[in-house]
């Protein structure tokens, strides 16, 4: 398998003969070794969860942070090298807050998305004589959340710098059957709290522990309250409903 | 044109001295001012904006036909008054910054946006400032008409009517009193209404420019009325107007139409 792929798999931007980047491929497959995440839009928001992989007794959970806020009307759910995400976190914020300033409104979910997207693709890119930031692609996909005057939406970042917009999707390694699974559930006319218990109904039949509200998080973007992580009495709510 | 150079002897200097003059001192003074009176007055439902074309500078006058006021988006147009080719630089740096949000977000921008972006872009020439004074008339995203006023450096405010230029010394007051009826006591069980209708704003703006015309040289020639209506909003008022013409690009949105008046020439 991999006899063809020797030498075009070494620079970032080379082109294999095949039209083909090995390290942005490579890169997405990355983020199927990450741990799953969910988002899930209705009419009455966005609703993101993600699974904690607790690897010891001994770990804080709350100490994984992999849903974050990037303006307060638009959130971002992560899976793959989550360290990366923060240099496109980051990137986000500063944009968001930009348009805020520049155009006193807040700034759309596909521009703030794209904004993202242009940095992914900006591996390999030096500014004149300095060091190049970032020498390969980021390894990490994004759910992100949003509301507009479009209303609410949910986008999908990988680490080619496509996104597309979605209405449920799943990444990471539970992803494909999380995916159909969402397929079969979703409907157009979903209500907030039925989002909050599909979202982990779907992580729950991917989880090898037994789901619980350590190793589970959920966020949501509303039109009244923006974005906002679920605490712990309403994600045992959630838990006990589902 | 203003002077970019200008040398000032101090004292004259002696015939017979010319090795030793006194002490020159040189300035730099990009800037002039070119005279005109805008105008902007907001409604309930609808926005007019309104400029002369008179452009002069001191006594002369260098054209009777230089617009000041500008047609950007189909529910936005913005009156530019002060140095005129301060003025016209900074219309075309926001239509052009207009054009990249367009291009970027996939729509026009909104009224309240194009304020901000306004007073971004006066601001970061805080210290070489474009010499203009801006108002912006238009319709908001909840459909009210709007007037924004700014200074050269980007303070502004949203406001139902302003005047800038030349007259305005001439022109506000006479709008405080007969929009904000400033100074007028409602008869007893009345009170003064919020918004006038588009036919009174229409009648004030054009009494404004004559009034201005008789009393100030550097007003007069032509006036451009420019009136923005909010989606849905009755044509009625302006059926009928002499010199109309109808500007908007959209279809069912806002309407944008000028009125094109001949103001006295001496």
């Amino acid at each position: 398998m991999f006899v063809t792929r020797s030498e075009y798999d070494r620079g970032v931007n080379t082109f294999s003969p095949e039209g083909r980047l090995f390290q942005v491929e490579y890169a997405i497959e990355a983020i199927k070794l990450g741990s799953t995440t969910v988002g899930v839009s209705t009419p009455h928001g966005v609703v993101l969860a993600i699974e904690k992989r607790v690897q010891s007794p001994l770990l804080e959970s709350s100490s994984i942070e992999k849903i974050m806020e990037i303006d307060r009307h638009l959130g971002c759910a992560m899976s793959g090298l989550v360290a990366d995400a923060r240099t496109m976190i980051d990137h986000a914020r500063v944009t968001a807050q930009n348009h805020a300033f520049t155009y006193d409104e807040n700034i759309k979910v596909e521009s703030v998305t794209q904004a993202v997207c242009d940095l992914a693709l900006r591996f390999g890119e030096s500014v004149h004589d300095e060091e190049a930031m970032m020498s390969r692609p980021f390894g990490v996909a994004l759910l992100i959340a949003g509301i507009d005057e479009k209303g609410p939406q949910l986008y999908h970042t990988d680490p080619s710098g496509t996104f597309m917009r979605y209405d449920a999707k799943a990444i990471g390694s539970g992803s494909e059957a999380a995916q159909s699974e969402l397929q079969d559930k979703w409907h157009s006319q979903m209500t907030l709290q039925e989002a909050q218990v599909l979202t982990l109904r779907v992580l729950k039949q991917v989880m090898e522990e037994k789901l619980d509200h350590h190793n589970v998080q959920v966020a949501q973007v509303t039109p009244e309250k923006g974005f906002e992580i679920l605490n712990e009495t309403q994600l045992k709510d959630v838990i006990e409903t589902m | 044109m203003p002077a970019m150079l200008s040398t000032q002897p101090h004292g004259l200097p002696h015939p017979h001295m010319q090795t030793e003059q006194g002490p020159q001192q040189r300035q730099f003074n990009p800037y002039t001012e070119n005279g005109g009176t805008i105008l902007a007055i907001a409604g309930k439902d609808f926005s007019v904006i309104a400029g002369d074309t008179r452009q002069s500078e001191g006594y002369s006058i260098q054209t009777r036909y230089a617009p000041k006021v500008f047609r950007l988006t189909d529910r936005a147009v913005l009156a530019v008054n002060g140095f005129a080719a301060d003025g016209n630089m900074f219309v075309k740096k926001v239509r052009q910054r207009l054009e990249w949000y367009r291009h970027a977000h996939a729509k026009d921008m909104p009224l309240r946006a194009i304020a901000r972006l306004i007073q971004t872009m006066l601001y970061a020439r805080r210290f070489f400032p474009y010499y203009v004074y801006n108002i912006l008339g238009g319709i908001e995203e909840d459909g009210s008409g709007a007037v924004y006023s700014f200074d050269p450096v980007g303070s502004y405010e949203r406001e139902a009517c302003r005047a800038a230029g030349a007259a305005q010394s001439l022109v506000q007051p006479f709008l405080d009193n007969q929009i904000y009826f400033k100074n007028q006591t409602p008869a007893p069980g009345t009170s003064h209404p919020t918004h006038l209708p588009l036919p009174t704003v229409l009648k004030l703006v054009i009494d404004s420019f004559t009034g201005a015309t008789e009393r100030h040289i550097e007003v007069g020639d032509g006036l451009e009325i420019y009136v923005v209506l909010a989606k849905g909003a009755s044509t009625q008022a302006l059926e009928g107007i002499r010199g109309i013409q109808e500007t908007t690009v959209t279809n069912d949105g806002e309407r944008v139409f000028i009125i094109q008046r001949e103001l006295k020439k001496d």
